[in-house]
């Protein structure tokens, strides 16, 4: 898999902490790779090592076929680096930021001015082109510092957590272009913490936490090594919340215990083994208990099931700020 | 949104690696262009880190003058070329200040992540606070002429020590570099340069000849690398006599324990530097 990213058994220790424990981690050519954890798992220390910011302990890594400790120069040729903080310069302008970082690419002058006004073009800025960065926001920030990235159209690209501290907006925008350089053959390599992105944008996944990959395969892979289904009802009353949750307990022989139910807002949600005979079980039950049903459906365990049943605890998304809102109700929505 | 993977380079990642001198030599280009560029836009800066120096050198000149004595010398005279030099160690502290705001936003790994020489963006900052301290420099002089210092030793050795000057700074920046890689936030490393810096200042010839210290002192005011950079450039601004009757050194001791320290300084600061930006 020349063209990939391969990593074997990385280790790094920082003082007597061990960020690494031994990573195995792959990333087909052409694909987008997540690697999934909560903060401090070790996913900005290993980015950290394939992009030859860091030295590992042990283990090899190659990208492209180069290795990281041995031909360190190669590996950064052929790589784009988007950090976690945005790596652009406040004093300069947009355009000044494209040329400065395509020339130290490589690039002749005409061709770094030429791609830097594309790329600006492209990320829709242009307009700020020529405006000292201080003025951007942080969405146009982190367009610029991606753009920034791809001045030499990097056949393997690293995105440390692109989206972190950005607006939906923006966000989806970014996810956009993600889409688009993974159509154009781009190799990407994405750490995030949200589990949503992780499922929209990548290939496969591996789950890292504490140092160690934990899961890895297609988000369908690992929402089947959680389990079955979930069927989830929403009750146009929410006072036959609780009669609903037991019939449907006794349809399908369930202890209610098993059944996430939230009478504010009139929600049950229930395993089952499989989803569309469920669904036919459920709409009987629910016509027989006459009860109102506003919404009713079958769905997958989402990504954060997944984490939380993987690592033990809740995705690092759910507890700063999103976690006093949403609460514990993790399962809800995907 | 072709334009996002379309190169309008095709250079292999072999050649793109590839680092001949031309290369480094333009690297280092880029990065102290960026420097440079840098400092240009912020006026603010550019004007207080002007007015501060032009203070402390009327300070020197008029209100130390007044109740400091140098025998045989005018006190303005004798106190310019270390005023000089304590301006070139603090706007030298200036470099680490830099780095560590780069290290902070992400520029150093940006750089460290491109096939550019490993060199630049050390080098590349040495060059820019070279160019700056220079400037600095000469605005310097011309204020302290105007306040009626004067040059008593001819053209050829006031240009010689202005070149002092800016060789003491652009050794510094290297120890100003060396700290800002270490702790990588600026508000510390403001503060962390002038642990060393401030006593090496007050122990040295600057303020007064080593003579008139405080016994105890003046071992170490004689061989402080500060005192090695006054003296040098006192003894070319007022000429080999002047120097020796006020601190019993001749220019000759002095330029010579200047260019050892000098070596020291950058020799030790760039490794462990140049060792701080390896390991990231």
């Amino acid at each position: 898999m020349p063209g990939g990213v391969v990593a074997e058994d990385l280790v790094k220790r920082f003082g007597s902490f061990v960020a690494l424990k031994g990573v195995d981690f792959v990333a087909p050519e052409g694909r987008v790779t997540g690697l999934l954890g909560p903060n401090g798992a070790g996913k900005t220390t290993a980015i950290r090592i394939l992009t030859t910011l860091l030295h590992p302990d042990g283990g090899r890594a190659t990208v492209a076929g180069y290795d990281v400790v041995a031909q360190p120069q190669l590996v950064r040729s052929v790589i784009g680096l988007t950090g976690q903080y945005t790596a652009v310069d406040e004093d300069l302008t947009g355009r000044e930021n494209l040329v400065l970082i395509g020339r130290l690419g490589r690039m002749a002058k005409r061709a770094a001015a030429e791609r830097g006004a594309e790329l600006l073009a492209v990320f829709g800025l242009s307009d700020a082109a020529d405006r000292p960065l201080r003025t951007y926001s942080g969405g146009m920030r982190r367009r610029l510092d991606l753009a920034a990235s791809l001045m030499f159209a990097p056949p393997v690209l690293f995105l440390d957590e692109p989206t972190t501290g950005l607006d939906p907006r923006s966000r989806l925008e970014l996810w956009d272009v993600i889409t688009e350089l993974r159509q154009r053959g781009t190799t990407i390599v994405l750490t995030t913490q949200y589990l949503e992105e992780a499922d929209h944008l990548t290939d496969t996944i591996s789950v890292i936490d504490a140092g160690h990959i934990i899961a890895e395969g297609t988000a369908d892979e690992l929402k089947t090594k959680v389990g079955g289904d979930v069927l989830h009802l929403t009750l146009v009353e929410r006072a036959d919340t609780r009669r609903a949750a037991g019939a449907l307990a006794r349809a399908f022989g369930v202890p209610e215990t098993e059944l996430t139910v939230d009478l504010e807002l009139g929600t049950v949600l229930v395993p089952v083994a499989a989803g569309s005979v469920a669904l036919v079980e459920a709409v009987r039950t629910l016509d027989a208990a006459s009860v109102h049903v506003a919404d009713l459906g079958v769905r997958r365990p989402s990504l954060d099931d997944v984490f939380l049943s993987l690592t033990g605890h809740v995705a690092e998304e759910l507890r700063p700020e999103a976690a006093a809102p949403r609460g514990r109700r993790t399962v809800v929505g995907g | 949104m072709t334009a996002v993977t379309t190169s309008t380079a095709t250079v292999t990642p072999e050649a793109r690696a590839a680092l001949p001198p031309s290369r480094v030599l333009a690297d280092i280009g880029l990065v102290a262009g960026r420097n440079l560029r840098k400092v240009a836009r912020n006026t603010r800066l550019i004007v207080f880190s002007t007015i501060q120096p032009l203070m402390q050198l009327i300070l020197f000149a008029y209100v130390f003058a007044a109740v400091a004595h140098v025998p045989g010398l005018n006190y303005k005279d004798f106190v310019v070329p270390a005023v000089l030099v304590q301006t070139m160690t603090f706007a030298a502290m200036g470099s680490g200040v830099g780095i560590a705001n780069d290290m902070q936003t992400g520029m150093v790994d940006r750089f460290r992540s491109l096939p550019i020489a490993r060199s630049a963006f050390l080098v590349g900052r040495t060059t820019s606070d070279s160019l700056r301290l220079g400037i600095q420099c000469v605005i310097l002089i011309a204020a302290a002429l105007i306040i009626g210092f004067r040059f008593h030793a001819g053209v050829p050795a006031a240009i010689g020590m202005g070149v002092v000057l800016v060789l003491f700074g652009m050794a510094l920046t290297a120890f100003s570099a060396w700290v800002g890689l270490s702790v990588g936030d600026p508000e510390t490393v403001q503060a962390a340069v002038f642990i060393p810096i401030l006593p090496l200042i007050f122990t040295s010839s600057a303020f007064a000849p080593v003579s008139r210290l405080p016994g105890w002192m003046q071992p170490v005011a004689r061989v402080n690398p500060i005192t090695s950079a006054i003296d040098t450039a006192r003894g070319l601004a007022l000429g080999d006599g002047t120097l020796y009757r006020v601190s019993q050194t001749h220019l000759g001791t002095a330029a010579w324990h200047f260019a050892l320290w000098w070596v020291l300084i950058v020799a030790v600061f760039t490794a462990l530097a140049v060792r701080r930006y390896r390991l990231g």
